[in-house]
């Protein structure tokens, strides 16, 4: 994408405009709330694709049609469902310690929101462009499982507890492995920031280029990573069959909505760190070899055949990037779905033991590996 | 004033004030929770500060572990839904007059200290590479003799903990 | 060495295993218009697909004769989990002046059957079935208790079987 309109350029464009007519905090505060509205409101729109995908994936997965009520192929069915969950009461149990009752889903929605700040969705197009930025997003979603213990504990309910003692203790123990497998990416890459670990794949995604320890530790991210977002077969958190519905059993209406939204903002956040680390982020598919054909299907990959088209055209390269990222966002999600629907619950003890048995020592084992790769200079 | 001297203050004032209600509440898990928020407004004030590594890792050691840890305690040994008892006068005495002392003991030191600007040292930009060369640096002022020492620390405890972990399946097998 | 050659051997089986898995869903999945299963009910109801071993209503069988297979044994209602099964029967008298018992009404209590077919599979004369009938729900509760034999109907006489000389 050289020579093209940047997304740098229109947003440097959008400040010379407000500055032209605002004060210089004026424009700070509303580039601040403009930006981050346009990133939360980007990932709404995706979770109501997300539910309902998943809807659909897991009615075909099971044989059955899904939604296919409410308009075409059901596709209102969510706007249903969310006028429902808002026309409900939202109701709090007597005994319950009613303050940390209802600060518990606001507080994990606010955890899961901060995690979108330093992930990079375009080329300069980053919220918070810092140089810890992956590191940032493990430290938040370490943070996620304060919510739910807090919903555990103040519903006052041994099955809310229960479930949210198991969520503390999966999260914490699969938090080491996903932190790992970033990590050896990070040791490829050499940066901590996204929008650089993005770059450093423009001639090639890790996945490739870093030969199968990268493979893998994609593989082990993936694995962690749903685990740490509570989803089955990791959902021990809410095991419906065990717990009735685990730490939200006391939640209603918009309330129990919002860890519902929850649950679909961290699938976000993972997939957009599992694309970034592993997918090459916005980064068009690159063919790390040498030959004609592979230079050719770069070429077009990176859409080089736009540079001499009128001016006009080429803002339609604009979308280009953001094509690549949200495709793959969505590859990942369907992943995680896809494990979902088809993988029975684990037992507690054997979730543990997968996470200290297995993942935890090859993803030490990968790591090493990984790093040998780097100072021996042999990934591409 | 500017407005990170505004943003310093408020998060300042947040740290001391869910400082006092982590030892003022009488619901435990309030005090934890109460302590959470506390050490996460410490984080913002390293984020403020621009050292944003200390910060994340502020939030991954105390929000994310040790907190998990002392909720997991609570979780453990505590009912739902009950209050502490009142604590004795004589213990809140000695523990208010240990705090009050404690404070005075910090401020008095820092009042002795004269800050004086760094004149002829080029700062180092606080981010992780520059802080990772300094960790592993085994030239003058460089930290690795400290980071083996923590490792080995490490080391210790977690072998400990598995030996403990692993002594009473055997006297059970016995 | 033999511990991480079983370990590691553990491993690439619990890949495999779960691909297994994984592809399977995947076939169900791009494959809807083969796979899924799911009636389209009250859109398709004229014409509906209902596998024959679909457990129904209970109902006794009849011939054309207006003649049934019950001998009044009781062995459906001692079967049945939920009680809904009241067999009464009556003491006549036969040509030869024995006393029959034979069957005076089958009683069914639709409302408490949950179509386990444990009756029907207690049945030593094969007597009682179950239609695939589903549409069960109707407005006033006292309907749903059901007298299954018909209004004059009689026991089959079973073809006389000649005492055979054992050989
Ligand atoms: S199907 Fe089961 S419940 Fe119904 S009448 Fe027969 S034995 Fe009773
Ligand atoms: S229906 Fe069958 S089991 Fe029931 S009383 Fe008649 S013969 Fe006996």
């Amino acid at each position: 994408m050289i020579s093209m309109i940047q997304f740098s350029d229109v947003l440097a464009w959008i400040h010379q405009l407000l500055s032209s007519c605002m004060a210089p905090w004026l424009v700070f505060i509303i580039e601040l709330v403009v930006a981050s509205v346009a990133a939360v409101v980007a990932l709404l729109v995706c979770v109501i694709i997300m539910v309902y995908m998943e809807r659909k994936v897991a009615g075909h997965m099971q044989l059955r049609h899904g939604p296919n009520r409410v308009g075409w192929h059901g596709v209102c069915q969510l706007f249903a469902d969310i006028i429902k969950l808002l026309l409900k009461e939202c109701f709090t149990p007597t005994r319950a310690d009613k303050l940390l009752f209802v600060v518990a889903p606001v507080l994990s929605l606010c955890v899961s929101l901060l995690a979108l700040a330093p992930i990079s969705w375009g080329p300069g197009l980053v919220l918070w462009n810092t140089n810890i930025g992956v590191l940032f997003v493990t430290a938040i979603s370490s943070m996620g499982v304060i919510g739910i213990l807090m919903a555990g504990w103040s519903s006052n309910n041994k099955y809310a507890l229960m479930g949210a003692m198991r969520s503390g203790a999966q999260i914490v123990s699969y938090e080491l492995s996903a932190g790992l497998s970033i990590v050896a990416i990070v040791a490829l890459a050499g940066t901590l920031n996204t929008g650089g670990i993005i770059e450093s794949q423009a001639n090639g995604w890790w996945i490739l280029k870093g030969h199968l320890p990268a493979f893998f530790a994609f593989i082990i991210y993936i694995i962690a990573s749903t685990a740490e977002c509570n989803r089955a077969p990791f959902d021990l958190a809410e095991a419906e069959s065990e717990l009735t519905a685990g730490y939200h059993t006391e939640y209603s209406g918009m309330q129990f909505g919002i860890f519902y939204l929850n649950e679909y903002i961290n699938m976000g956040v993972v997939s957009m760190v599992a694309s970034t680390l592993f997918l090459g982020g916005w980064q068009p598919f690159y063919l790390p070899f040498d030959f004609a054909w592979a230079h050719t299907f770069n070429d077009i990959m990176a859409l080089k055949f736009m540079e001499t088209w009128p001016a006009w055209i080429s803002w339609v390269s604009l979308a280009w990037p953001l094509v690549w990222f949200f495709g793959k966002l969505f590859l990942i999600i369907f992943f995680m779905m896809w494990f979902r629907w088809t993988f029975p619950r684990l037992r507690i003890d054997q979730l543990l033991k997968l996470e200290w048995k297995y993942l935890l020592p090859l993803s030490i084992v990968n790591l090493v590996i990984i790093a040998l790769l780097v100072v021996l200079g042999l990934h591409f | 004033m500017s407005a990170s001297t505004i943003i310093f203050y408020i998060l300042a004032t947040l740290v001391v004030v869910f400082g006092a209600l982590t030892v003022f509440s009488r619901k435990i898990f309030r005090a934890a929770i109460s302590l959470l928020l506390s050490l996460t407004f410490v984080a913002g004030l390293y984020f403020l500060w621009d050292v944003d590594f200390i910060g994340a890792l502020q939030i991954i050691i105390y929000v994310g572990g040790i907190i998990v840890l002392i909720i997991f305690s609570i979780f453990l040994t505590h009912h739902s839904g009950q209050k502490l008892p009142k604590a004795k006068v004589s213990k809140k005495l000695l523990s208010g007059t240990l705090a009050v002392a404690g404070l005075g003991f910090t401020t008095w030191v820092v009042s002795q200290f004269v800050f004086k600007p760094a004149v002829g040292v080029t700062p180092v930009e606080p981010n992780v590479h520059n802080i990772g060369l300094q960790m592993l640096n085994y030239s003058e002022y460089g930290y690795v003799f400290p980071f083996e020492v923590i490792n080995i620390l490490l080391l210790a405890a977690l072998v400990g903990a598995i030996v403990i972990a692993i002594k009473k399946s055997q006297e059970t097998e016995k | 060495m033999k511990a991480l050659y079983n370990y590691l051997k553990e491993v690439a089986f619990a890949f495999v295993s779960l691909a297994n898995g994984l592809l399977l869903t995947l076939k169900y999945f791009v494959t809807p218009w083969k796979s899924i299963i799911t009636e389209n009910y009250p859109d398709n109801r004229n014409n509906p697909s209902v596998a024959d071993e679909f457990a129904g209503e209970v109902i006794l069988i009849h011939d054309e004769n207006n003649e049934h297979k019950c001998t009044a044994c009781t062995l459906c209602q001692l079967a049945c989990p939920n009680n809904s099964i009241q067999i009464i029967s009556k003491q006549v008298e036969t040509e030869d002046g024995k006393k029959k018992k034979v069957l005076d009404k089958w009683v069914y209590h639709l409302e408490m059957c949950t179509f386990c077919k444990q009756c029907i599979d207690a049945c030593p004369q094969d007597a009682i079935k179950m239609t695939n009938s589903y549409e069960l729900s109707c407005f006033d509760r006292s309907t749903l208790t059901k007298i299954l034999n018909q209004p004059g109907s009689k026991l089959k006489e079973k073809p006389k079987v000649t005492a055979k000389v054992q050989e």
